[in-house]
């Protein structure tokens, strides 16, 4: 959507330097992530540099520097899922997509994440991609789930 | 609003009573009775952090351990600063700070035996013990373990495993060794408002970085300095001088390189140069430099390139010879050219001394006032008008500029040219004062601005003029009418057509001025190197005049090189001798015959620019150059050319002799910086093996044309020679300074057949004419010189885009150019950074002397 960061921008007083936090998630939640381009503009606006930007936005976990996938996949490690060997799980992962979390592959299919908890301690090891949980996970059953998401 | 007068406070540090400031911290009081406390993030001058919790204290009724350099001092006040429980905790927090940093050597019981087993194995890329740390010595993360007697880290060893950086221009960063106490962030943001560090990421893969790690340049760096300067461990450490150890001598002395002419630091080894930078240990206040004060000054001292023995050219071969054959040589053949064929050009970053005396070895033996030093001023009267404008009005003191209220730059790029003021502008700008700036394009300073104008290239004085007219219709008084006089036919319409400012800006600017009880008016180079350069002076003074009486109005005139108004002020100038005494005025002829014991000539000689133009067999016909001048094809035309350069350069090419010459850091001597102060010059380090002073050079040639008047032991004999002839202070009262100056209306358009206006960057990054960036592959990075940029308009107009050739064509040549689009450009215009070889496009002459030209741009 080009042009919303202008947008938002339009909206928040160029003097309030303590608005980059709501300017940098406005954005975020507009373009699905911070670009490059949009801390330039950013940087412009507030007359703060693009560096104590980026050092800011990234102190939050919130905030994230690169475009979601089509398929957002997270990957618990909380302690149920830890003990079950999600480590396990994560590296096969990382080999199986080739990106780190945080980051998207470069055909957009997936983005990869890594959460505390995600509350089915129960089914552990589990892997959410978008809204779906796939429980007991192995490395074996990770191919196959990954097929059913283009 | 009445000045508090502050209290002072006594308190009580470890027994010992103090006197203080009230408002001052613990940490300054114990600092001024001479009690340390250990501290790694603590900064001087810059806002209180206390990040690193080292400097931690115990108060009586006070809970708990408060930090030393945050804490205000009270009345009645008693700290403790070094108790065993303080020790333990302190040596806690340096354990923690230690867990991510190499640590095994600053621990090891064995270390003081080290230095004489491991000085051989130095120079790997990776950093794991102190012996194979660039800061090995220097290193204040070894004296606070020495100060708190650490003996162990209790926590495992982590190493980060960060790729060093080693790409970057002057100075490399190996974050593996940083241990984040955040004074290069600081530094660079609070100080020098770069604003390119910043920590990012958190916990434990925090780091100082930049946006999106780009590159340093990409994010705007500077290349001051500054983070180097203070970053307590190698985690940054300059290029130059690693792993040379620590300095065992540190010398004061003075920058030559702008006008501003900074005190700088030289830390030595031996006879080399290892950097310019703090005193060992004394990290916590450096002096503040800018890229050429900072990095330059080892870099060309020590440049392989250095020619220590004097040649002669021989068959279009330089042939080395002894310094006595060569200056034999030289005398005997410059005895056929005195008078008028003569003529020499010196250089204003050299000492006042030496141009003295090369000014009276020009007038006194070769008879000739043909002397100059390389310049682009263009009109020779400008800096004894500024002379007499200053007798009057004593020059801006650079920290009165963080007193004043507001402050109105015209035609300056200070962050390239005088980067230190830029920096008090800067400051200014977030201490909320008003800053107002007028240029032909958008520069850095545009982010500390209030209000930013643009005007057209070369439009300085329909800008300056419009200024004036709206002035005197603002403030009506006796002057203002005197002054419209002046402007009777001045056409306010056609000058805001030529300057492209707009009539409400004009009206906006001069209110503000107005308004104004403290006023700062910066003029720079695109005002002071352009033909018009004296209207525009004139016309600065009448405004200043127009400002409210009431109100304090100075104007601070940004000369360029570091000694030219004291070089100027030595007599190096064709229509004047020292003390600006003219040359037409039979009395002062009179005087310095006298002094000098000879009988002068009193016909005015011509500026370097117009010696150059007149090499011809009835024009010059020799010539001796201090430093380095553009190679114009005029040269092969001189019968004797004695080049003095440090290096061997395009112009040597058509010397006859060529004689090595001292760089700033060899050399005792003075200079009078913008301030008017006079500041001292002091030897570094003694010349390189093989080469003499000038002065040395000067008076034995001088000597040997049987010539007296030379017979100098030392540099301080010359000085006191000087003082006795010429006010160095500028203390004669000049005429009334106070008067209404009458202003030309020049309005020149741009023809159909040049209708680009190209902005000329003057470059200020050469030393005595050297360029810099031809000596040093890392300025080469920074300076990208030889581009021509274009603004975004242009390059639509054109159908360019970045990369394409086009041809650049101007009344004096053409040539094939890739160019760039600028962002910073507005209209149909073009900028572009010169060094020598691109200077025959600009002008007949040495072509300094232009801040902009019209110029033809075609695609292809």
């Amino acid at each position: 959507m080009p042009g919303s960061t202008n947008t938002i921008l339009e909206q928040n007083p160029s003097n309030d330097k303590g608005s980059l936090i709501t300017i940098l998630q406005e954005v975020q939640k507009e373009e699905g992530y911070i670009s490059q381009e949009a801390i330039v503009k950013i940087s412009r606006h507030l007359r703060i540099s693009r560096s104590t930007i980026y050092g800011v936005a990234t102190f939050y976990s919130q905030f994230r520097f690169n475009p979601p996938g089509r398929n957002s996949i997270k990957i618990c490690l909380g302690t149920a899922c830890h003990v079950q060997g999600g480590d396990f799980l994560l590296n096969a992962l990382q080999l199986e997509i080739g990106i780190k979390p945080g980051e998207t592959t470069e055909d957009r299919r997936f983005d990869l994440g890594r959460v505390a908890c995600l509350g089915c301690c129960a089914l552990a090891p589990v892997m959410m991609v978008n809204n779906n949980i796939h429980s007991r996970m192995s490395v074996i059953k990770l191919r196959e789930v990954l097929s059913k998401y283009e | 609003m009445s000045i508090q007068k502050t209290q002072n406070i006594t308190i009580k540090i470890d027994g010992k009573q103090v006197r203080v400031p009230e408002g001052s911290t613990v940490l300054q009081a114990a600092r001024k009775a001479d009690i340390y406390i250990p501290t790694l993030c603590y900064l001087d001058k810059l806002k209180n952090y206390g990040g690193c919790r080292l400097c931690i204290v115990e108060i009586k009724n006070t809970r708990g351990f408060p930090t030393a350099c945050t804490t205000p001092v009270s009345q009645g006040m008693e700290v403790t600063t070094k108790s065993s429980e303080l020790q333990e905790l302190r040596q806690e927090i340096l354990e923690l700070v230690l867990s991510e940093h190499p640590f095994t050597c600053l621990i090891c019981k064995d270390k003081e035996n080290c230095a004489d087993f491991m000085h051989t194995i130095r120079k790997v890329s990776i950093t794991t013990g102190c012996n194979f740390c660039t800061n090995n010595g220097n290193c204040e993360l070894q004296d606070l373990v020495d100060y708190l007697e650490l003996k162990d880290v209790r926590f495992p060893i982590t190493y980060r495993n960060i790729k060093p950086i080693k790409d970057n221009p002057f100075y490399e960063l190996d974050y593996n060794l940083c241990v984040l106490c955040g004074r290069c962030v600081r530094i660079c943001n609070e100080e020098r408002y770069s604003e390119v560090l910043a920590f990012v990421q958190r916990g434990n893969s925090s780091i100082v970085g930049t946006a999106f790690g780009e590159s340093q340049k990409d994010a705007g760096c500077e290349y001051c300095g500054a983070c180097v300067d203070v970053c307590p461990t190698g985690s940054i450490s300059e290029k130059m001088g690693q792993w040379v150890g620590v300095a065992d001598k540190s010398i004061r002395t003075t920058c030559p390189f702008c006008s501003i002419a900074c005190t700088m630091n030289i830390n030595t080894k031996g006879n080399r140069i290892i950097n310019v930078g703090p005193e060992p240990g004394k990290r916590t206040e450096p002096l503040q430099l800018c890229v050429r004060g900072k990095f330059v000054p080892g870099d060309i001292t020590h440049h392989p390139d250095r020619i220590r023995k004097p040649l002669i050219k021989k068959d279009n071969k330089w042939i080395e010879v002894t310094w006595e054959k060569a200056l034999k040589y030289s005398a005997d053949n410059l005895e056929g050219y005195r008078g008028n064929r003569f003529g020499l050009i010196g250089s204003a970053q050299d000492s006042i001394e030496n141009n003295y005396i090369l000014q009276k070895f020009t007038c006194k033996v070769m008879r000739s006032n043909n002397v100059d030093l390389l310049s682009g001023y263009p009109n020779k009267t400008l800096l004894k008008k500024i002379h007499e404008f200053h007798s009057v009005f004593p020059p801006v003191q650079i920290d009165d500029i963080l007193k004043a209220e507001t402050i109105f730059i015209i035609g300056a790029n200070c962050d390239i040219s005088h980067p230190i003021i830029e920096n008090r502008i800067r400051k200014s700008y977030k201490a909320g004062k008003l800053v107002i700036v007028a240029n032909n394009h958008y520069n850095k300073t545009y982010n500390f601005s209030n209000k930013y104008v643009i005007y057209q290239p070369g439009k300085e004085l329909s800008f300056l003029l419009l200024l004036l007219s709206e002035l005197i219709t603002r403030n009506k008084n006796k002057i203002s009418k005197e002054i419209s006089g002046f402007l009777k036919n001045f056409n306010i319409k056609k000058a805001v057509e030529d300057c492209g400012v707009s009539v409400k800006e004009i009206k906006d600017i001069s209110a503000s001025l107005l308004k104004s009880h403290n006023l700062i008016i910066m003029v720079g180079d695109n005002v002071l190197r352009t033909a018009d350069n004296l209207s525009n002076f004139k016309t600065l003074l009448n405004l200043k005049l127009m400002m409210k009486k009431s109100a304090r109005c100075q104007i601070l005139f940004l000369l360029d090189e570091g000694n030219r108004y004291g070089a100027t002020l030595a007599g190096m100038h064709p229509d004047y001798l020292g003390g600006f005494d003219e040359v037409d005025d039979k009395a002062l002829i009179n005087k310095w015959s006298d002094n000098w014991n000879t009988k002068l000539g009193n016909t005015g000689g011509v500026s370097a620019d117009e010696m150059v133009n007149n090499i011809s067999e009835d024009g010059i016909t020799s010539m001796y150059v201090i430093g380095d001048i553009p190679a114009h094809t005029n040269l092969s035309g001189l019968e004797f050319f004695v080049q003095q350069n440090m290096f061997l350069t395009e112009t040597s090419k058509y010397a006859d002799v060529f004689l090595p010459l001292t760089g700033f850091t060899e050399v005792e001597g003075h200079a009078i910086n913008i301030e008017g102060e006079l500041k001292k010059i002091n030897p570094v380090i003694h010349p390189l093996e093989g080469i003499h002073y000038t002065w040395e050079v000067i008076s034995e040639i001088a000597g040997k044309m049987s010539e007296k008047g030379f017979n100098y032991k030392k540099t301080s004999d010359i000085f006191t020679e000087v003082k006795s002839f010429i006010d160095l202070k500028n203390s004669s009262a000049a005429k009334n300074q106070n008067k209404v100056l009458p202003v030309s209306l020049a309005v020149s358009g741009k023809t159909d057949k040049f209708p680009v206006s190209l902005i000329i960057e003057p470059n200020c990054f050469h030393y005595m004419g050297n360029i810099l960036s031809a000596l040093i592959p890392d300025m080469k990075v920074i300076r990208e010189e030889g581009i021509l940029c274009v603004s975004p308009e242009l390059a639509g107009h054109l159908n360019i885009k970045d990369g394409d050739n086009v041809m650049l064509t101007t009344e004096f040549g053409k040539s094939k150019q890739r160019i760039k689009i600028m962002s910073d450009l507005i209209g149909k215009t073009a900028f572009f950074k010169p060094v020598w070889e691109h200077l025959y496009l600009f002008g007949k002459g040495l072509s300094l002397d232009r801040g902009y030209i019209n110029v033809k741009i075609e695609k292809g």
